[in-house]
């Protein structure tokens, strides 16, 4: 009895050692999408308590950021754009920023990464590392860009530097994100 | 090919350009949104109608953060605990220091309320405060907001000005029943009327999301220094002139800049002065009018031989029963309060310089204050002990 589950074209991406378990998983949009999104925004509001631990306020980093240059390189979706300008929109209301500031930026950098992402996907972590650096600081420069032309104040460069490192600190969840749902199930091939 | 691959073709097409168009449109939505702001506005409608959103933060915030309070808690336990030493010597030397200050404010205080009953000065009424607790806060470059747990139902309003016990923090600029937002004076789009208490000189305060503010509009020739202290100026009516803001300082760019007061310490509590604009006052078009000098001075009193003793009475000695009552209700505060030795200190007889116009013909009053400024002027007039 022949099994017709070897000849399909799926053996080939279903071979792949340790990767066979994984590959068995159903993975849907509350799994890559969902979770983290509340995860992100828990922190967000965490990270946001008025408080001093040993003399230094907590960091403010932009996390969604994170998940605007993850979610393309995983699938294209038309579910990640639109949680990600519900995000952004939260961001707006919730620090108090101009509507439509964080929901631009955001999309902005979603947008290119999706553009991007036949050149990115399979590279190197260190890569992808890279250019999520490269990411945080371009996101950054038309964050300044959009907040002098809102204001008319150059926004203070040390203190954009300094959100800038605590956002790139979050390459670790971009990295997670990446291992744990690219290639993770077949159907996102 | 087989037919399911040119399904398959046909599917991912479509998902690609329809992701970007969704992109896209999010985009241009975002977009018109930021252009359409008018955050940097000073109106009650320039942050849109958020009050809901806040309304629901607050709480929210209050219930996540509890963690981080236990964890931030301990550390304050432990940092408290290796540094009680160090920080009892700072504390006893400041208390030593401010003792000095607390005796000179006493006289200082005394001094300026008899000039301001003798000037018949219009001084500000004492305004109304809230207390609040600060349950969130966004400190990045681009926005720098709080979340307040008071609102509406406190009477806090659009406007009013929010300090600490350190020194100014910002100003309201949403409110809902139980939660407000405070735009911090650190935000890009604050820009906040300061004077220089030294010189008097007057600027624009304006953040930059960073922790010391830059001054703009620095007008004359040493108008600030290292180490001035900077105050509100009250000018244009959003915050009440005298709020204590923070020290001059100059920047590696030599752009002078303002080490606030309130980062001395968290800013955990604050309290909100239910302060809007000059039109709260009782009397508003009598403070923003310019008294004539002759209604502040007195009037010149014939030269008399005054003794030493009588001079140095700070109550004086009243011929007539208006000028007693003029004279007590001048002195009045400053002799209940104490017999300082900046009170009770003998001045030295002065002779007026005699006018040609001694009858001074007083114009009719308009108002009844003005009326009973004009009465109290007239009194100090007819008594010839003026406590100078």
């Amino acid at each position: 009895m022949k099994t017709p589950f070897i000849k399909t074209p799926l053996k080939v991406t279903l071979d792949r050692g340790v990767r066979k378990g994984m590959a068995q998983r159903m993975i849907g949009p509350l799994d890559w999408i969902g979770w983290p999104a509340l995860g992100v925004l828990a922190v967000t509001i965490v990270l946001a308590t008025p408080m001093k631990v040993f003399g230094l306020y907590l960091p403010e980093p932009v996390l969604p950021l994170a998940l605007a240059f993850a979610w393309p390189l995983i699938r294209p979706s038309y579910v990640a754009p639109l949680v990600l300008a519900l995000m952004g929109a939260f961001l707006d209301y919730f620090w108090g920023a101009p509507l439509g500031f964080w929901t631009l930026s955001l999309m902005i950098v979603y947008g290119v990464i999706f553009l991007l992402r036949g050149y990115m996907v399979g590279q190197d972590m260190m890569v992808i590392a890279g250019l999520y650096g490269v990411a945080v600081i371009s996101f950054f420069i038309l964050t300044t860009i959009l907040a002098t032309i809102d204001s008319g104040m150059v926004p203070r460069l040390i203190s954009v530097f300094e959100q800038a490192l605590a956002t790139y600190a979050a390459v670790f969840l971009v990295l997670w994100l990446l291992e744990s749902y690219v290639h993770a199930d077949v159907r996102f091939q | 090919m087989p037919q399911g691959d040119k399904h398959f073709e046909h599917l991912k097409l479509p998902v690609n350009w329809g992701v970007m168009a969704l992109v896209a449109a999010v985009c241009i939505f975002g977009a018109l949104s930021f252009l359409g702001d008018r955050r940097e506005e000073v109106s009650g409608r320039s942050y849109g109608n958020r009050s809901g959103f806040d309304a629901a933060a607050g709480p929210a915030s209050n219930v996540l953060a509890t963690p981080a309070h236990v964890v931030g808690d301990g550390a304050n336990w432990i940092d408290d605990y290796f540094f009680a030493v160090r920080e009892n010597r700072i504390l006893k030397k400041r208390v030593q220091d401010l003792s000095l200050y607390r005796d000179m404010y006493f006289q200082q205080k005394d001094i300026s309320e008899r000039y301001e009953k003798l000037l018949n000065l219009r001084t500000e009424p004492p305004v109304e405060m809230v207390t609040a607790r600060s349950v969130s806060v966004s400190r990045g470059p681009f926005n720098n907001n709080r979340l307040i747990d008071a609102g509406s139902n406190a009477k806090i309003r659009f406007g009013n000005p929010v300090i600490t016990d350190q020194g100014l923090v910002g100003r309201v600029v949403g409110v809902s029943p139980k939660v407000s937002r405070v735009l911090m004076i650190t935000d890009v789009v604050s820009r906040t009327p300061i004077m220089i208490a030294r010189s008097d000189a007057r600027a624009v305060m304006s953040g930059d999301g960073g922790e010391f503010p830059r001054l703009d509009f620095v007008r004359g020739k040493d108008a600030v220094k290292k180490g001035d202290q900077i105050l509100t100026s009250g000018d244009g009516g959003i915050f009440p002139r005298g709020l204590p803001v923070g020290e001059a300082v100059q920047g590696v760019d030599k752009v002078w800049r303002v080490k606030l007061y309130a980062n001395r310490a968290p800013i955990d509590f604050v309290k909100i002065l239910l302060y809007e604009d000059f039109s709260q006052f009782p009397e508003a078009d009598q403070v923003l009018m310019t008294p004539q000098i002759t209604e502040l001075l007195p009037q010149p009193a014939i030269p008399q031989p005054v003794t030493a003793g009588a001079t140095a009475s700070s109550a004086g000695v009243a011929s007539t029963p208006a000028a007693g009552a003029a004279t007590s209700s001048a002195v009045a505060p400053a002799s209940g309060a104490s017999a300082t030795s900046a009170v009770a200190r003998p001045a030295a007889p002065r002779p007026a310089q005699p006018r040609p116009t001694a009858a001074r013909t007083t114009p009719p009053a308009a108002h009844p204050a003005q009326a009973q400024s004009q009465t109290q002027s007239a009194a100090a007039t007819a008594s010839t002990e003026v406590p100078f």
